[in-house]
């Protein structure tokens, strides 16, 4: 919302010296947040009247004109111009060099310099009105009409902003910081604001008393969504053009000059932030009634739109049907007319849900509804047509009132609130003075009286319409007109009773920290949505999945019941970019079941964390791929701290490929799967070349440690010896067996076995398969001979030939 | 032969002293003492001189090794204990081999930031359900009942629970608010703790705007808290994420759950407060609002209100992030695009 500062001084009158800076700064902290201050005379700089003494043709082109003007510094100057509506003793306006203005009104601003137009030497330049931005307040008739002040008493060389009166500050402010006040749109409500900060005195509306007994015809249908009506005939009206200043308050604010009886109205709502409308009387049957529409009633706004009705909305009618929209637009065949010559006058109060539903439904949100819907009172009426009725006087000194009535059905109640005195010293952090507490309020409109511990609070009408009801509310108002800043910090106290100790949330970021730093993976994050190409290349059906009844899009309706459809669909994003990548994201999945009531009065469905991961490469090193993926879900239990998992092998996944899947087991029951993404399920997803061996995990199953369970082992003292074995054996061959059978039979010289490397190749016989393993061989009490380490190979290398039809090839 | 000894010795002491590494100074040992060496050679012609003359010539020879041993040790050691026995060809331009490249989200490394300052200011860690119903989204919240918010146009309700009582209704959290009622509800006062998380609002997206983001929230529940008290908890928490003391200033702000509600904005670290671009030339960026939870909001946890009071704060954590890094576009956070995502280890 835009407000001019010199209509805020109409009602508030503020020191000659205010530093603006200083105002917009107070106003943020306290009220609302003022995004900008515009000094609106900057953008007139260096551009006056001037006064054309002489039009001579241009040696040169057909179409333009020299003008001889005087612009104030005792020259004339030569002015080459274009315009179709010079004469002499004309006062136009000359942008003289240094001035911005846009070309036909058209780009970016571009400063005027001295130029030779055609052969002429020409100074500055003079401007239509859409060049200086003014095209509003002064509407050119044809292209290249120039703008004419000529009316406006202003010798050549004044300034242009002096002699339009537009040396005006405008305030920019962010309309979300005050959603909650509706008190704030207005200039009215904004100068009591500044009133109280600055303890100044407010101007007050006087009440208007009508001159008439005869009473106007309003009927009211339902008091709840209208409480308050007032519908007044003024007959000797014309329609004509507002006065200059009108016209220019109202565009300074950022609305269009109309007429002067719509701008009457639209003054009054920028000055009191209360809507009013004007129906010509003429159109207007017999009497106005407020009632719901009917079902598909039609009505057409004042923008042309047509409307068929619901019976939700409200309307203003006649004897006849609909004529405006109530709250939110007027109807197009029953407002101001060019002929109009009598109104109805409209100031009325309308419940602000009613309005916003009505305004969402033909999304036709005006200046009205959206103050309308910030919930106006109704009491605000009187201040409304009070400076309704005084322009109306001085626009039209003939006009009369011929009928009235103020129809207020459902008087709204002051909010009374009882304050502590103790309680609100204890909250601010300090006492403020009661004079102080007093002169603020009462600026405010709140009536307070005081009793020895406690204040009694009459909320003003304008802030009882929900926006302050309890003293919490009454202790802001305190503290944001003291100051905010002017409060002391105080310390946070706190009592010690223990560490914190949180092993579940600790585990999480422990496990997303080891699969990061150690196991070289990139965390990423997907949407709860997924994909249905995804949903159907990864799971069997729907069943059981929970769908957003209004999704970003009608293919994202799934909301993720597991991580693996949305890190497939990761995949596919970056499979363009790189070769190899591992990836992971821990997030929460929902499921359509177990409605349990954690907490008081809600049945939510099962939610749980799930890790999710892909390890992604060459097709040509599966086992390789798959050994990363196995490793590092291996190694996660030691690593993070928890009580470790098993791999079997009991439920495939939907999504796995027929040979390459374990389960992951926590004390005998799943908890996850390891596998490798089938092909049919890749293509399905999209994925073209690379391979991926997705893990999902439950993270909410998973058992954090206490503490470290894990104890120191002394070093050996004597030499431990690596003995590599290579063999083959069947391509069936699994290493557990192979494990199995080295460790069989016991012998406290082998240590352990360890895995170095499997190939199948060129080389090997088909059906078989080269193993290399490591054999650790050593004592603690002495270090072994040559001959001691290779019996216990022999051992073992006959071992493996008998029980595993290893072919051992060296030794 | 006298002078082809003494020629010798000059020649390799020269020799031995130019040799710059240890594999040169073997080559020098091996040209003169070696089995075809210099020194070698002469040895052998001992022989075949006048027999007067052998003695006193093999005596000279043999010193004359034994000098050139001598000094090629000599210069070994000295070798050694030169800084560099590389060749000066070698490129230390050469490109280091870079270190594993995982990471953590940049969102989720600020939410640990985060987390390590509250944590050492007290507050526990806690998080609730991303599917919540209405009663928790907004009622206990103190949004009115038509309140804007609750429409299906900013929040995701659940297909099949978007009608019906508020415990019936379910949705895509909103807001993370709920969860502080949550927490409430299930723990004793006083309250310290943080509960981040992901919410939702069903809007169009644009370079500012995500359907799917991070806040950040903070409570405190206790006896007689000021809202001073609150601002110093701010000032602290962004003083240490960001390394530096940070301005903060509270402002009138409105927010259903709070009453009196603020705007916190923190001092712009980019111009210090002069103004610039980034802070829209005000030397202030909005960064949270916060405030006292509303009584009803207390009373939904269970607590007096005249009793308990607090302070809450909000932070953006997409915000901050794109802040910390200068990210222009809110939606990268979920693009899964790892050439974004690697940027920030």
């Amino acid at each position: 919302m835009k407000l001019s500062l010199n209509w805020i001084k109409d009602y508030v009158k503020l020191p000659e010296d205010m530093d603006l800076t200083r105002l917009a700064y107070d106003l943020t902290m306290s009220t609302v947040e003022v995004e900008g201050a515009e000094n609106l005379a900057e953008r007139f700089d260096k551009i006056v009247v001037g006064e054309i003494k002489e039009v001579l043709p241009h040696p040169n082109a057909d179409k333009l004109r020299v003008c001889k003007v005087d612009v104030g510094d005792g020259e004339i100057k030569d002015i080459v111009c274009g315009g179709s509506n010079l004469e002499a003793g004309m006062k136009v306006v000359v942008a003289c060099p240094g001035a911005m203005v846009r070309w036909h009104g058209e780009g970016e601003p571009v400063e005027i310099k001295n130029a030779k137009l055609r052969g002429v030497a020409s100074f500055g330049m003079i401007c239509a009105s859409v060049e200086v931005g003014l095209c509003d307040l002064f509407p050119a008739a044809e292209e290249h009409e120039i703008m004419d002040v000529t009316a406006f008493d202003a010798p050549a060389g004044t300034p242009l902003a002096d002699a339009l009166g537009l040396n005006d500050i405008i305030l920019e402010i962010d309309n979300k910081s005050m959603t909650n006040r509706p008190d704030l749109w207005g200039h009215y409500g904004i100068a009591r604001e500044i009133a109280a900060l600055y303890d100044l005195p407010l101007v007050q509306f006087e009440q208007y008393v009508p001159t008439t007994s005869e009473s106007y015809d309003v009927r009211i249908k339902d008091s709840d969504r209208c409480p308050r009506y007032i519908g007044a005939k003024i007959e000797g009206l014309s329609v004509k053009p507002s006065p200059f200043e009108m016209q220019s308050r109202i565009w300074r604010v950022g609305m269009r000059p109309i007429n002067a009886l719509v701008d009457i109205t639209n003054y009054v709502m920028l000055a009191t932030g209360q809507p009013t409308h004007v129906f010509d009387s003429d159109h207007i049957i017999d009497h106005i009634e407020v009632r719901r529409a009917e079902e598909g009633e039609k009505l057409q706004l004042l923008n042309d739109k047509e409307l068929a009705l619901s019976s939700d909305d409200l309307v203003i009618a006649d004897a006849e049907g609909a004529v405006a929209l109530a709250g939110v637009m007027g109807g197009a065949k029953d407002s101001v007319l060019p002929d109009t010559d009598s109104v109805i006058l409209e100031v009325a109060n309308f419940e602000s849900r009613g309005v916003r539903r009505t305004a969402l439904r033909y999304d036709n949100r005006t200046e009205a509804s959206s103050r309308y819907e910030k919930a106006v009172d109704p009491e605000r009426c009187d201040q409304a047509l009070s400076l309704a009725m005084q322009l109306f006087a001085e626009l039209y000194p003939e006009m009369s009132v011929t009928a009235f009535n103020d129809l207020y059905v459902k008087k709204l109640e002051r909010a009374e609130i009882d304050v502590e005195l103790e309680w609100l010293d204890r909250r601010l952090g300090k006492r403020i003075p009661q004079e102080i507490v007093a002169k603020k309020l009462g600026t405010m409109g709140y009536e307070v009286t005081f009793t020895d511990t406690a204040m009694h609070i009459v909320v003003p009408s304008w802030r009882s319409t929900g926006d302050v009801s309890i003293k919490a509310d009454i202790m802001e108002e305190v503290a944001r007109m003291y100051g905010y800043e002017n409060f002391e910090a105080t310390t946070i106290t706190t009592s010690f009773d223990g560490a914190i100790n949180q092993l579940g949330v600790d585990l999480v970021r422990r496990i997303k920290e080891y699969l990061a730093f150690r196991c070289d993976m990139q965390e990423i994050f997907t949407y709860p949505w997924m994909t249905d190409e995804f949903v159907n290349a990864l799971m069997p059906s729907t069943d059981g999945i929970l769908a957003l009844a209004t999704p970003p899009s009608p293919n994202e309706k799934y909301i993720r019941s597991s991580l693996l459809p949305n890190i497939c669909k990761a995949i596919v994003k970056n499979e363009h970019n790189f070769d190899e990548f591992d990836i992971f994201e821990e997030a929460q999945i929902f499921l359509d079941s177990d409605y349990t009531s954690e907490y008081a009065g809600e049945k939510l469905p099962c939610q749980r964390k799930h890790l999710g991961c892909a390890f992604v490469g060459s097709s040509d090193k599966l086992s390789e791929l798959f050994r990363r993926a196995k490793g590092v879900i291996g190694s996660m239990p030691r690593y993070t701290h928890m009580e470790s998992f098993t791999f079997e092998k009991n439920e495939k996944p939907y999504w796995a490929d027929d040979t390459v899947w374990l389960n992951i087991c926590l004390n005998g029951k799943k908890i996850g799967d390891l596998a490798l993404l089938s092909k049919k399920a890749a293509l399905a997803c999209g994925i073209k070349v690379l391979s991926a061996v997705l893990v999902e995990l439950d993270m909410d199953a998973l058992i954090p440690l206490k503490s470290r369970t894990n104890r120191f082992a002394r070093m050996p003292e004597f030499p431990m010896n690596d003995y590599d074995l290579s063999f083959l054996v069947d391509s069936a061959v699994k290493w557990d067996d192979i494990y199995a059978c080295v460790m069989s039979k016991k012998n406290e010289l082998l240590q352990d076995v360890i895995f170095v490397d499997e190939y199948k190749g060129k080389q090997i016989p088909a059906g078989k398969k080269s193993l290399t393993i490591r054999l650790i061989i050593g004592s603690g009490e002495k270090t072994l001979t040559g001959n001691e380490i290779d019996a216990v190979a022999s051992a073992v290398i006959k071992r493996l030939a008998k029980n595993c039809g290893a072919d051992v090839r060296t030794v | 032969m006298r002078e082809k000894l003494d020629a010798l010795l000059k020649e390799g002491a020269g020799k031995i002293e130019a040799a710059q590494s240890e594999a040169e100074l073997q080559e020098v040992k091996g040209s003169l003492l070696g089995k075809q060496g210099s020194i070698t050679e002469l040895l052998k012609e001992i022989p075949k001189l006048d027999v007067a003359l052998r003695p006193e010539m093999g005596k000279a020879v043999n010193n004359a090794k034994n000098l050139l041993t001598e000094q090629i040790e000599g210069r070994r050691e000295a070798l050694k204990l030169k800084a560099s026995e590389v060749s000066p060809d070698f490129d230390c331009t050469i490109p280091g081999i870079e270190p594993k490249a995982g990471g953590l989200h940049p969102i989720t490394q600020m939410c640990y930031d985060l987390n390590d300052a509250f944590r050492s200011m007290g507050f526990e860690v806690f998080s609730g359900p991303e599917i919540t119903s209405e009663y928790y989204a907004f009622d206990n919240l103190n949004f009115p009942p038509n309140h804007p918010a609750r429409e299906s146009m900013d929040t995701y309700w659940l297909e099949g629970h978007d009608s019906g009582e508020a415990n019936d209704k379910l949705c895509l959290r909103p807001h993370l608010t709920g969860d502080s009622v949550r927490y409430m509800q299930t723990h004793k006062p006083p309250y310290r703790f943080v509960y981040p998380g992901r919410v939702y609002r069903n809007e169009t997206t644009d370079a500012r705007h995500e359907r799917a983001f991070f806040q950040y929230e903070a409570l405190i529940v206790d006896k007689d808290f000021t809202y001073t008290a609150g601002k110093v908890m701010i000032k602290s928490i962004l003083s240490k994420v960001f390394g530096q003391d940070v301005p903060v200033r509270m402002r009138a702000g409105f927010f259903p759950f709070v009453e009196p509600g603020f705007e916190i904005d923190m001092g712009c670290l980019v111009c210090g407060g002069k103004g610039c671009s980034v802070c829209k030339h005000v030397g202030w960026i909005e960064i949270m609002p916060g405030g006292t939870p509303h009584p009803n909001v207390l009373r939904a946890a269970g607590l007096d209100p005249d009793e308990y009071t607090g302070f809450y704060v909000n932070i953006g954590l997409d915000r901050l992030v794109m802040m910390r890094y200068g990210v222009d576009d809110v939606r990268l956070f979920h693009s899964t695009d790892l050439r974004f995502l690697k940027q920030f280890h």
